[in-house]
């Protein structure tokens, strides 16, 4: 029944669309791009810094890397990234709210408090260092799941949170109170009864999170944080950014690969929004 | 003018929703008397609201008045321009609704929403405002006046606010008063409370009042003359002893027989099936469907109001041959 | 008003441990990136033994890591933000970071308040029309753009190309644009203000369009209208008014955020403020002035926090009771 709403959606149906696009180009990445990730082939070929052709689709950078077979490759990366790290938050975020939500007492204001301090704190800079002092460190061969990992710890306060208010509010709902009087324990009543009625905004909140963390992916590669042996938009741009007078070609593509793909996310995360907020009719 | 207060000549007001479009009023009629008590009754999502709404003209998005007439004292409201309703909205006519919860604004104390619209109307200062607004909240029976006028709404209970929204209705002493389900949302004893409020007041002020509500008991407790109304349009039309007594209607029936009495004995039968989809409404009579007595011409052809009596007049083909049930009061 | 009290003494008494956490995390990390020493070394190029046991006993590096953490939080509140590897310290550099951060995020912020609140209530009020979906994509396409790459298409179009604007740093270094030195840092700013506008207000007019139509669906709205008050009462004393509370709040926090997010965006214009400041610093792996930069952010970040608290209060007294 919401399906019908969603589908009634304009902009929903086209980020979703967008969204089964790139998650197609992702897949068929392999397949569709004539040069390996990270190689530099175009420089013996003598291609090394030429704008857009038919050849070379988004042109090349000065260092001989073509820019669509790497915006193509990126694009696996990157939702790799957001798909992962959206998971990992939301079980987090999941767990946390609910049983922030559902108990009473110190363990509940521990874990309120908890949510509220990662949702205050800077997490841009924290993400930085972290990735930064963490590639040096130990997890040398994780490459992009290091910065899955360290998006994941600092993102989940923002699912946490809703997921709680929700838990609040069904928790005095009358058919909460039934199964209780029926003698449900508390986390036969979370599992069966609460978590599934929360589905509906977790996965609007899930949707728009992938958005957001690969626009966070992107900053971090761009800045140099992340991994430089993984194509990511991110890196592109990073890549591209010094020698954008001349080249400006390796900054535009691999950016607009990345509106494109969060504004996908974006528009089906608010499309599932309309769809399933229940409306008052008249 | 000819002592009608009110006359509603098929009014129209559709909603325009993605979904289509929804003939929430359909040919409405009604009138109501300088001084009377009126009643507008029918189950929920059959226009009762909206009509309230169409005269004040105070339709929310995405409804519109399409078509029809509403002449207020004489004048017709339709084409006046949106400066002029203002003025009357208030002074004139006032509305008081149904969940006092959300229709009392949650960040302002009840002094500023009272002394908001005082100011605006009657061109009091603020002072003279806040004494009138005190002075409303004595009327309307509240303890304590001059702590409950500076207190938030989420501060006070749901009878108190709702005491709180009929001051706000009446302070300009408007001439019509259009109570929309006033004690719905309220626990059984206070909605006595609330009635009978409402009753004094209307006579102290002899104010003309249209009750819209979905219970009979109120509608036999306090209403003079009933309209009743299903899907947007108009069904029946009797003084309110009349239309108990013997009604004409087969929905004015299946209402009677869903209020329980004291000598009940019978199970109380229940009116089948759901309001109709009012974008693709059912052809013929709306009431169709639901309707025990209905035959192939129900389908085919809309009955018109027909008159049954002096004041008495519904909306069905077969009311000569239907001996229709009431509750001989 | 003595409810309004008490909540911000609530409050200010919940940023105490966030602040600490920071501090923890910040501390340890970036510890564990190195000792001080180490990377003083790499960076001075054999420091003489004197200077090596100066600066030993300086970060009292024969000490446990715990009680490390102690002297440099006891610094630290003291405003001794330590010195960063290339000898300079700290707390003399912040001030002007902060200031030229701070002058595009306030700009920026200001701006995309004043513009973005009318734009979304307009919207709102003109819910389906031609405006209000153009208004919406537009609005939407800002914030599912990295702010920093719209940056760099605009410095591509209006400095390279058009020549217009100036594509870096605050101010000039030897000649001024537009041919004076007042008009300057006013030419620098252009562009990276125009971005961050953009894309802050595009959030703005979201949240305030959303907000106006829920509560422009409510009640009371119907009843202010139906008591015959204007409809510019009506929509700004009465449903803007009861939208913004959340506005508010997302304000306070974008604001937060943004202050956390200057590194990009200052990086592309090489903005010399904390962002910018911070990047370079964790790349070189200046481990102090990282930390002192994070705990700088961290404590406008967490006044910014403060503020929007007290403001919301204000606004929505209901808050307070809790």
């Amino acid at each position: 029944m919401a399906w019908r709403r969603f589908r009634r959606n304009k902009s929903g149906l086209i980020g979703g669309a967008i969204v089964i696009f790139f998650i197609l180009v992702a897949l068929a990445g392999p397949y569709l791009v004539a040069y390996p990730p990270r190689s530099y082939e175009s420089l013996y070929e003598g291609d090394a810094g030429d704008p857009p052709s038919f050849k070379h689709p988004f042109g090349v950078e000065i260092s001989g890397i073509d820019v669509f077979s790497e915006t193509v490759d990126s694009t696996r990366n990157d939702l790799y990234v957001g798909l992962a790290a959206t998971l990992i938050t939301t079980l987090i975020g999941v767990a946390i709210g609910a049983l922030a939500g559902y108990f009473k007492g110190a363990v509940s204001d521990i874990l309120l408090g908890v949510t509220q301090m990662f949702f205050v704190i800077p997490v841009l800079l924290l993400i930085l260092l972290f990735a930064r002092v963490f590639s040096i460190l130990v997890f040398k061969g994780l490459g992009l799941t290091l910065i899955v990992l360290i998006l994941s710890f600092f993102g989940w306060s923002g699912i946490a949170f809703i997921v709680r208010g929700e838990t609040l509010r069904l928790k005095e709902m009358e058919f909460v109170q039934a199964a209780r009087s029926l003698g449900a324990r508390p986390f036969r009543l979370l599992f069966r009864h609460i978590v599934p009625n929360i589905l509906s905004p977790v996965i609007v909140i899930a949707t728009l999170d992938i958005a957001g963390f690969i626009l966070t992916e992107v900053v971090v590669s761009f800045l140099g944080f992340g991994d430089p042996n993984t194509s990511t938009w991110g890196l592109l741009l990073n890549e591209g950014f010094p020698y954008v007078r001349t080249t400006w070609w390796v900054a535009l593509f691999p950016g607009l690969a990345v509106v494109f793909c969060v504004l996908g996310f974006n528009l089906m995360g608010d499309g599932l929004s309309d769809a399933l907020n229940p409306r008052l009719r008249e | 003018m000819d002592g009608k207060l009110l006359q509603i000549s098929n009014l129209r007001t559709y909603f325009f929703t993605e979904a289509g479009v929804v003939k929430a009023l359909d040919g409405m009629s009604m009138e109501v008397n300088k001084g009377e008590t009126v009643g507008l009754v029918g189950e929920s999502g059959s226009g009762k609201s909206v009509t309230a709404q169409s005269v004040l003209r105070i339709v929310p998005r995405p409804g519109r008045i399409v078509g029809g007439s509403v002449k207020f004292e004489g004048q017709e409201l339709l084409t006046k321009k949106e400066d002029e309703m203002r003025k009357l909205r208030g002074p004139k006519m006032a509305i008081v609704f149904q969940d006092p919860t959300t229709s009392l604004n949650p960040l302002y104390t009840v002094e500023k929403q009272l002394t908001d619209i005082l100011m605006l109307h009657r061109g009091l200062s603020r002072e003279d405002a806040s004494k009138q607004a005190l002075h409303l909240l004595d009327r309307v029976g509240i303890q304590d006046s001059e702590r409950r006028l500076k207190a938030y709404p989420h501060e006070l209970s749901g009878g108190m606010k709702q005491r709180i929204a009929v001051a706000r209705a009446l302070s300009c002493d408007p001439v019509l008063l259009f109570a929309d389900e006033p004690t719905t949302n309220l626990d059984v004893t206070i909605q006595a409370q609330v009635l009978e409020l409402l009753k004094q007041l209307q006579n102290d002020l002899n104010m003309t009042m249209v009750m819209i509500t979905h219970d009979m008991g109120i509608i036999a407790d306090m209403t003079e003359r009933v309209t009743v109304l299903y899907a947007g349009k108009v069904m029946e039309v009797a003084a309110t002893p009349t239309l108990f007594k013997s009604p004409k209607h087969p929905y004015t029936e299946a209402l009677l027989k869903a209020v329980p009495t004291v000598k009940q004995t019978r199970a109380l039968e229940v009116i089948p099936g759901n309001i109709p989809n009012l974008i693709e409404p059912p052809t013929g009579c709306v009431f169709h469907p639901r309707c025990k007595y209905a035959k192939d011409v129900c389908v085919k052809k809309e009955p018109e109001l027909e008159k049954v009596a002096e004041g008495h007049y519904a909306a069905c083909h077969f009311w000569r041959e239907l001996e229709l049930e009431g509750k001989g009061h | 008003m003595a409810s309004l009290v008490r909540y911000v003494i609530r409050r200010v008494l919940f940023m105490i441990p966030v602040f600490l956490g920071v501090a923890i995390l910040t501390f340890f990390v970036g510890n564990a990136a190195g000792n001080p020493i180490d990377l003083i070394r790499a960076g001075l190029r054999n420091p003489s033994p004197a200077v090596l046991k100066a600066l030993q006993a300086y970060y009292h590096l024969d000490q446990p890591v715990w009680l490390r953490f102690l002297y440099w939080l006891w610094d630290l509140i003291h405003g001794n933000l330590g010195v960063s590897i290339s000898g300079r310290p700290v707390l003399s550099q912040i001030g002007p970071w902060t200031f030229t951060t701070l002058e595009l995020q306030v700009l920026s912020l200001v701006l995309a308040v004043a513009i973005g609140i009318p734009i979304g209530v307009f919207s709102a009020k003109h819910q389906y029309s031609k405006v209000d979906y153009t208004i919406t994509t537009v609005a939407i396409f800002g914030y599912s753009m990295p702010t920093f790459w719209l940056g760099i298409m605009l410095i591509i179009v209006f400095s390279f190309y058009l020549g217009w604007f100036p594509s870096n740093g605050a101010v000039s270094v030897s000649y001024p644009w537009w041919g004076s030195w007042v008009l300057d840092p006013i030419a620098h700013l252009i562009l990276p203000t125009a971005v961050l506008t953009y894309v802050s207000l595009a959030t703005i007019v979201r949240l305030v369009r959303a907000n106006m139509l829920e509560v422009l669906r409510q009640d009371y709205i119907l009843a202010a209208r139906a008591s015959g008050l204007s409809e510019r009462t009506v929509t700004y004393r009465y449903a803007l008014r009861n939208a913004i509370s959340p506005v508010v709040t997302i304000i306070g926090l974008g604001f937060g955020a943004a202050l956390a997010g200057a590194p990009a965006l200052e990086t592309t214009f090489s903005w010399p403020g904390l962002g910018y400041a911070f990047t370079q610093a964790a790349l070189a792996l200046d481990i102090p002035l990282v930390q002192g930069i994070t705990i700088v952010i961290t404590i406008m970040v967490l006044v910014a926090n403060l503020v929007t608290d007290l403001v919301y209060a204000v606004v929505d007294p209901r808050v307070t009771v809790q």
